[in-house]
C-alpha cells in the first residue's frame, strides 16, 4: 500500500514537472536549472534509445556519413533555439512528414539530371566542379588555384545557381538547411578538394526520422532540451549559486 | 453475561473486520480516483481539460503547442515571451478556425468531390507509409549488403576529352586515310583542309558521359566509349557527314566503395523498404475492402 503510495505520488510529480515542461516557452526553460535538470535526464536516455545510432552516444556527429555534430553551435536548419531543435526532433528533415525540413536538395550536378525536384538546374562539367571546389577551397581561406577559384566564383553566383541556396556570399542560409560554405565546418567528409567536389558531383540529402507519431510531446520536448544542453553550458541561476556557497 | 475470554475475542474479531472495511474502502477510493483520473487525462479519451502539450481542443481534437508557436514564428517573427496579446489571439483564433473547417470539410466528405482534396489525401496517406520506412534506420550491416547485393549502381560519372572531326558524305576515302594516318591525333589546318574535314564542335573539352552522349548522339557516343586514350575510331557515317573521334583522355566510370556510395546506399535502401511498405499497405487495404466491380468492366 505504501509503495503504491510512493509510486503514485512519483508519478504525479513528474506528471506535474512534465506539464511544466509542456506549458513553458520552450526557449526559456534553459533558464530553469529544475526543468532542465529534468528534461535532461529523461531526454538523454531518449536519445540513447532513438537519436544516438545516427548521432553517436555524445551527440559528436560523424563527417563520413554527414550527421551533424550536435555538440558544436553550428546549426544547419533554424539557429539552435530549443523551438527550433524541437521542430526538428517532432517532424524531422526530409522525412516525408509534410511539416518536416523539406526544402532544399544539394543538386548532383555530375548527373544527367542534377536535381529530380528542378529540371532547370543545369548539370556542369568536370572542369566546373573543379573550379567550384577551388572557389570553396579559396573562401574557406586556404592556398589553392587562384584563376579556377575565379571561374568558380562565376559559376557560383551565375550558371551553378549555389547562390540560390548558399547565398550570394556563401553563407548559407538556415531557413532553407543549406550550410555555411565559407567556415571550415564540414557535415560530409574531410573538407579536402576531393570531398568538396564528390558533393557537388554527386549530391546531398541527409534524412532526419520525424518523431511526433512515435514519442509523446514531453519527451520529443525532452530530447530537444538534452539535444540543446549539447551546446550549451548550464546557465546557474540563483538557487544554484546558494547551493554552491553552502 | 458473556465471559470475558469471548468478549474480547468478539472485540479482537470486531476491531479486525473494522480495518478491513475501512483498508477496503481506502483501496476502493484510490482505485476510483486512479481510474478517474486516468479518464480524464488519457491520450484519445473525451475530456474537459486542454492537455498540457496542446494550446485548444476543437471537440476534443487537439491544436498542438508546438504548431501554435511555429505559427506565431512564422507570421510575426516571435516567440511565445515576444508576442503580443493580439498576435497570440489572432494565431489561435486562425488555428481554431482552420479545424473547424476541416472538421466540416470531413463531415461534408469534401474528398468524395473534390480532386485536389483526394489527391492531397492519397499524397499524405503515402507520405505517412514513407515517413514510417525512414524512421527505422538500418544498420550499417543491412546497408553492407544491400551495397555488395547492388554493387552495379555505384560507380562514379565516366568523363572523356576527345575531338571529333567531320567528313563531308562524298569523302568517305579521304576520312578512311586519314583515320590511318598517324598525324590524325594533331591535325594541321593544311591536312584538314586537303581532307576537307573539321572539327564538328559537338563537344567540349571535357565532358561527362552522359553530355558527351547527349552531345555526340548514341552511335558516336558507343563509337568513343571504349577508345583507349590516345586511339582513333573508325569512321562513323552519320546524317551530317562521315565522323572520326580521337580520344584524348578517357576516365571510365569506377566502382565507388561503400563510404564513397553510403548516402545512395541509405536513399535506394530506404526507397525500397518504401515501396515494399506501399505495396503491403495497398494489398492490405485491397484485402479489407469490399470492392464490387461492375461486370461490363471485369
Amino acid at each position: 500500500m505504501a509503495l503504491a503510495c510512493l509510486m503514485a505520488a512519483v508519478q504525479l510529480h513528474s506528471s506535474q514537472i512534465e506539464g511544466r515542461l509542456l506549458r513553458s516557452d520552450p526557449n526559456s526553460i534553459p533558464s530553469s536549472a529544475a526543468l532542465m535538470l529534468f528534461a535532461r535526464e529523461r531526454g538523454g536516455a531518449l536519445f540513447g534509445v532513438h537519436c544516438a545510432v545516427c548521432h553517436g552516444q555524445l551527440g559528436q556527429g560523424d563527417t563520413e556519413r554527414g550527421i551533424p555534430d550536435l555538440t558544436d553551435d553550428d546549426w544547419l536548419y533554424g539557429m539552435g533555439s530549443v523551438s527550433d531543435i524541437e521542430q526538428i526532433v517532432k517532424y524531422g528533415i526530409r522525412s516525408s512528414n509534410p511539416k518536416a525540413w523539406n526544402l532544399a536538395i544539394m543538386p548532383a550536378y555530375a548527373r544527367a539530371r542534377p536535381s529530380v525536384r528542378d529540371s532547370k538546374i543545369p548539370a556542369l562539367s568536370p572542369a566546373n566542379i573543379r573550379d567550384l571546389a577551388e572557389f570553396l577551397i579559396r573562401e574557406q581561406g586556404r592556398a589553392g588555384d587562384t584563376a579556377a577559384a575565379t571561374r568558380g566564383a562565376e559559376l557560383f553566383a551565375a550558371e551553378g545557381g549555389c547562390y540560390d541556396c548558399h547565398a550570394a556570399d556563401g553563407r548559407g542560409d538556415p531557413a532553407v538547411g543549406a550550410p555555411n560554405l565559407t567556415d571550415r565546418i564540414t557535415l560530409y567528409g574531410d573538407g579536402s578538394r576531393e570531398s568538396l567536389s564528390m558533393s557537388i558531383a554527386y549530391g546531398r540529402h541527409g534524412v532526419c526520422p520525424a518523431w511526433a507519431t512515435r514519442i509523446g510531446a514531453a519527451e520529443i520536448r525532452e530530447v530537444a532540451l538534452f539535444v540543446y544542453s549539447l551546446s550549451h553550458e548550464p546557465r546557474r541561476t540563483e538557487t544554484d549559486r546558494h547551493a554552491e556557497s553552502d | 453475561m458473556p465471559n470475558p475470554t469471548e468478549q474480547r475475542r468478539t472485540n479482537v474479531a470486531g476491531g479486525s473486520s473494522r480495518r478491513s472495511f475501512v483498508l477496503m474502502g481506502a483501496g476502493a477510493l484510490l482505485g476510483l480516483l486512479m481510474a478517474g483520473y486516468s479518464l480524464f487525462t488519457a491520450r484519445g479519451t473525451s475530456t474537459m481539460v486542454v492537455p498540457p502539450e496542446d494550446v485548444a481542443l476543437i471537440n476534443q481534437q487537439p491544436i498542438s503547442r508546438s504548431d501554435y508557436l511555429l505559427q506565431l514564428q512564422t507570421l510575426y517573427g516571435v516567440d511565445l515571451r515576444h508576442a503580443t496579446a493580439a498576435q497570440r489571439r489572432q494565431v489561435l483564433d486562425d488555428m481554431i478556425r482552420e479545424e473547424l473547417l476541416v472538421q466540416r470539410g470531413k463531415e461534408l466528405d469534401v474528398a468524395s468531390a473534390d480532386p485536389e482534396v483526394r489527391a492531397a489525401m492519397v499524397n499524405a496517406v503515402e507520405l505517412e507509409i514513407a515517413a514510417d520506412a525512414i524512421a527505422q534506420q538500418p544498420t550499417e550491416a543491412q546497408l553492407r549488403v544491400y551495397y555488395a547485393s547492388h554493387r552495379a549502381r555505384y560507380a562514379s560519372e565516366g568523363t572523356m576529352s576527345l575531338r571529333d572531326y567531320v567528313f563531308p558524305p562524298s569523302e568517305s576515302r579521304a576520312a578512311a586515310e586519314a583515320a590511318e594516318t598517324p598525324q590524325f591525333t594533331t591535325p594541321t589546318r593544311a591536312l584538314l583542309e586537303r581532307w576537307h574535314a573539321s572539327a564538328s564542335g559537338k563537344v567540349a573539352d571535357e565532358e561527362f558521359y552522359f553530355a558527351a552522349k547527349i552531345h555526340l548522339g548514341d552511335r558516336l557516343f558507343e563509337a568513343a566509349r571504349d577508345l583507349a586514350d590516345g586511339r582513333v575510331s573508325a569512321p562513323v557515317s552519320e546524317a551530317d557527314g562521315i565522323h572520326i573521334l580521337y580520344m584524348i583522355k578517357n576516365k571510365k566510370p569506377v566502382p565507388l566503395n561503400f563510404a564513397a556510395a553510403r548516402d545512395q546506399v541509405l536513399t535506394d535502401y530506404r526507397n525500397e523498404a518504401i515501396g515494399h511498405l506501399r505495396t503491403g499497405d495497398e494489398a492490405f487495404l485491397r484485402k479489407r475492402a469490399n470492392i464490387l466491380i461492375a461486370e461490363d468492366v471485369r
